[in-house]
């Protein structure tokens, strides 16, 4: 089954700013990012959550767009914008209508050259980003279960152990000294990738990355700590305090295989074959079946845009009778069946095209309904910035879809061992038992 | 705050000539049983999405059990005459689909999105779920208890506690202030009743499907017409609902949540429907005030003042009735600050003149973001949805921009002093009293309740 082909092109700038330009005039509207190459992950000890605070700080003000310019130039064009920051990338985007491009280049080219912030900014968003951690996950039920819980149970190199939204003790030690010099060392061109997605010729393209982009300095290529976790021998488990839900959760983890093999394809598929929504087998077992949990989902979270330790994760609401050990021993039932069983050629046929039907939809797709072509844009990024390809994005779909019944059930056996995963247990505070597995 | 673009004029790139908006053809069209249709081609990606709704929600059936329609909504999907839960989902796995069954106020819905080269089996697996869903007493069980965990974990959402004493507070009596089932209510739910509701909401006569993408739109009509053509059903009557009061005056509704480390703000009062005539006005006036990054609430208290992440004002427009809301969740020391700030911004916007060159950037974003729907499926499929729901004009999205664009300063003036109703915006607190009661007392007269709902004071 041939899929849409993305047509894509590509130029390196002499500072060593890719720029890669997907045109679609379809509709007048251009999508344009920048991606980093920095994530939370290789943030600065002592500075947690700093890569975060720093991606707030990027919409503080540049040299020739003070504070409140760059949003106020984006919204006053018809475009909506937002930054995000991940394990390994982060992210600054706009969508526009397309007369709106060479003012959009101009303003990310004007923060990529310099950051123009004091010390009434930094106050002020990290009184913002306290808040902002407060309402999504001190004041949330089950607020950052699992992804911020998982962590520091899973791993045990800091970069990948640490809280990614900050200590707020950290946050405060945070100086606009750090802001400057995590700018100079990661925020280079030859650091970054540009995106411009939509409608836009790409001679046009080009032209305008050149015209702002070329003359802003390349600095020395930034130094890379490395992520890599010590080899794990035995299964890990953690215990967190629920303060305001009323069902005990469990999550599970386990380390995914290196990216890019073909082990990780049939992880993909694997991961399909158990989270898969509700025709999903953990979905299906521990919830439609069983009814052990009101809720089982998860699974890999963008399988595509990390470039370090990562894990399939499953997250499991379970019902306060019953208990965390026949949980967790209901929820190894089903990993040992798809070991000892595999899973069916039909089964794979049908996680096949739900995979495929899925990436095209992600292609497309938006982030909260706004932001066309957000998951293109996401892909050639990774690619490019992790791959030096971003014509990945119309081959990575082929190694999914040659994936054997037999390399998933391998796959089954090899990575979901318990000395290959993590469990934390999140309690809910007035239930007064601690249940251990 | 906000810097004049005056300060580097001959820096900031001038926009080039805007690219002319085409909207694209809407084929619409009525089976004899009295389905109605809209289908329209986009061929980005080899998939299409859709839905099938009725204009029957939870208001409909509230005097039965409040959440009734979004219950049934749920069992639709759990079995049919045909086929078992399971195979539901294999199915849908297997056609690359993804479908959702659920219900609102006023609608219950179908979504359901897949790819093109199965269009014509999804669609009869929707047909077979409008129809011949078998609400199995296992599946019912099941999900009721599900229910039952759900109701009780929002009764821990600062969000869901803020929005549920707002609509309390408006809507009084109507079935609007009922926006979810308590755990005695939903034990006491029965598959009969659900049966019931499914027989009288899910009628052709009571549909709108809705379809975009790449197909042609003769041959999936085909398709439609074939699945779709056999079914029969009447429109249900609707019990008159009675007109809420409107709350007059300024009252503080504080939900205390024991150890809360921040305060949800939530601030409302009554406006209008989408079908109004002033509703492009308000909304126009409501993107300016806090509907924006760039609006004068987000600029004040968050990036001035650092007191919230996510402040944001909307109109929420419902099917019989309409209201404004501002939202904010603050931290617990400057409850009163926010507070202040939100009540100067909306009595700033009455009092005085909006000026010309910030209308001009509000009405440049507002259709920006309009037109931003072209470019998706899943835009393409909100936007006509929109129209076809709230009955609008055949070509609300050709003139939108321009009536928009036609708004002056006296425009934001009248519709700001008419529906930023500051003098009655009722106001709703989720946090803890022992941190917040003080400043909340400053600003009306204050009740107070526990997350159940029940009255502390």
């Amino acid at each position: 089954m041939k899929g849409p082909q993305i047509a894509i092109e590509q130029k390196m700038l002499s500072n060593g700013l890719r720029v890669v330009i997907a045109p679609d005039s379809a509709a007048p509207v251009v999508t344009v990012g920048v991606y980093y190459k920095i994530g939370f992950r290789l943030e600065p000890q002592g500075r947690s959550g700093f890569a975060h605070l720093f991606e707030h700080m990027m919409f503080q003000g540049s040299a020739n767009a003070p504070k409140m310019e760059h949003i106020k130039l984006i919204n006053s064009s018809g475009g909506v914008l937002n930054g995000s920051t991940m394990y390994d990338v982060t992210n600054y985007y706009e969508a526009v209508p397309s007369n709106a491009l060479g003012r959009v280049l101009w303003l990310e080219a004007d923060r990529m050259r310099t950051l123009k912030v004091d010390d009434e900014n930094l106050n002020n968003q990290r009184d913002v980003v306290k808040e902002e951690v407060r309402v999504n996950v001190l004041n949330q039920p089950y607020g950052g279960f699992p992804w911020l819980d998982m962590p520091p149970v899973a791993f045990r190199n800091w970069a990948n152990a640490h809280n990614f939204y900050g200590d707020f003790a950290d946050l405060d030690a945070a100086s606009l000294a750090d802001v400057r010099a995590f700018f100079k060392t990661y925020y280079l061109p030859n650091n970054a990738v540009l995106l411009i997605l939509g409608d836009v010729k790409p001679e046009e393209g080009f032209s305008l990355a050149e015209k702002y982009f070329a003359d802003i300095p390349a600095g020395p290529k930034p130094p890379f700590a490395d992520p890599a976790e010590p080899v794990q021998t035995e299964e890990r488990c953690g215990h967190v305090e629920e303060k305001f839900g009323t069902l005990p959760a469990i999550a599970i983890g386990y380390v995914l295989p290196p990216r890019r093999s073909a082990e990780w394809c049939a992880m993909g598929l694997l991961d399909q074959a158990l989270h898969g929504g509700r025709a999903g087998r953990i979905h299906r077992n521990l919830v439609l079946e069983k009814q052990i949990a009101v809720e089982a989902d998860g699974g890999v979270d963008d399988i595509f845009g990390y470039n370090g330790p990562a894990q399939m994760t499953t997250r499991i609401l379970h019902k306060p009778e019953i208990s965390a050990d026949a949980t967790v021993a209901a929820f190894d039932w089903v990993i040992r069946e798809v070991q000892e069983k595999g899973i069916t050629a039909d089964e794979l046929e049908q996680l096949k095209i739900k995979w495929r039907s899925d990436y095209y939809a992600m292609l497309e797709g938006g982030r909260g309904g706004y932001m066309p072509k957000y998951g293109l844009m996401h892909l050639l990024a990774c690619f490019s910035l992790f791959d030096g390809e971003p014509q990945l994005v119309n081959a990575i779909l082929d190694g999914f879809l040659q994936v054997t019944p037999e390399q998933v059930q391998s796959a089954a056996k090899k990575y979901l061992r318990k000395e290959n995963r993590a469990i934390v247990f999140r309690s809910p505070a007035n239930l007064g038992v601690k249940e251990v597995a | 705050m906000a810097t004049s673009p005056s300060q580097a004029p001959n820096l900031v790139p001038a926009l080039s000539a805007e690219r002319a908006v085409h909207w694209p053809k809407r084929v619409k069209c009525k089976l004899a049983n009295g389905l109605e249709i809209v289908v329209v081609e986009s061929h980005s990606i080899p998939r299409f999405h859709g839905q099938l709704f009725f204009r029957s929600g939870n208001a409909a059936v509230s005097h039965r059990a409040p959440g009734l329609a979004e219950m049934t909504a749920t069992m639709v999907r759990t079995g049919t005459a045909k086929r078992a839960s399971r195979q539901i989902e294999e199915d849908l796995r297997r056609l690359g689909a993804d479908l959702s069954s659920s219900a609102g106020q006023d609608t219950s819905a179908i979504s359901f999105g897949g790819l093109s080269e199965f269009a014509e089996p999804l669609l009869a697996l929707v047909n077979e779920l409008t129809r011949e869903a078998s609400f199995p007493e296992g599946e019912f069980e099941r999900e009721r208890r599900q229910k039952l965990e759900e109701v009780k974990l929002e009764r821990t959402q600062p969000g869901f506690l803020a929005g549920e004493r707002l609509r309390k507070v408006l809507f009084g009596e109507h079935p609007y202030a009922r926006v979810s089932a308590s755990e005695a209510q939903v034990a006491a739910y029965k598959i009969a009743d659900l049966q019931t509701v499914y027989r009288e909401a899910y009628t052709p006569e009571n549909g709108t499907l809705l379809l975009v993408g790449d197909f042609e739109p003769k041959a999936i009509l085909a398709i439609v017409e074939k699945i779709f053509a056999p079914w029969s059903g009447k429109k249900p009557a609707v019990p008159a609902a009675i007109a809420p009061a409107n709350p007059r005056g300024r009252r503080v509704y504080l939900v205390h949540v024991p150890g809360a480390v921040q305060t949800q703000i939530l601030c409302g009062c009554h406006s209008i429907t989408r079908r109004h005539p002033h509703w492009v006005k308000l909304g126009l006036t409501n993107s300016l005030y806090g509907g924006a990054f760039n609006s004068r609430l987000v600029m004040n208290i968050r990036e001035a003042k650092g007191y919230t992440y996510s402040p944001r004002s909307s109109v929420n427009a419902l099917q019989q009735h309409g209201y404004f809301s501002v939202s904010a969740a603050v931290r617990n020391d400057v409850v009163a600050a926010s507070l202040t700030e939100i009540f100067y911004e909306i009595d700033k916007l009455r009092s005085l003149p909006v000026p010309e060159s910030e209308l001009a950037d509000a009405q440049n974003y507002l259709t920006g973001v309009f037109s931003m729907g072209l470019a998706t499926q899943d835009g393409l499929l909100s936007q006509i949805g929109t129209v076809a729901l709230n009955e609008l004009p055949d070509d609300y999205l050709e003139t939108y921009r321009d009536k928009v664009r036609a708004l002056t300063p006296a425009d934001l003036q009248a519709t700001a002093q008419k529906y930023l109703d500051s003098a009655n915006t009722q106001i709703v607190l989720v946090g803890d009293r022992s941190e917040i009661e003080t400043q909340a007392a400053l600003f009306g007269e204050l009740e107070m309740y526990d997350v159940q709902g029940g009255r502390l004071s």
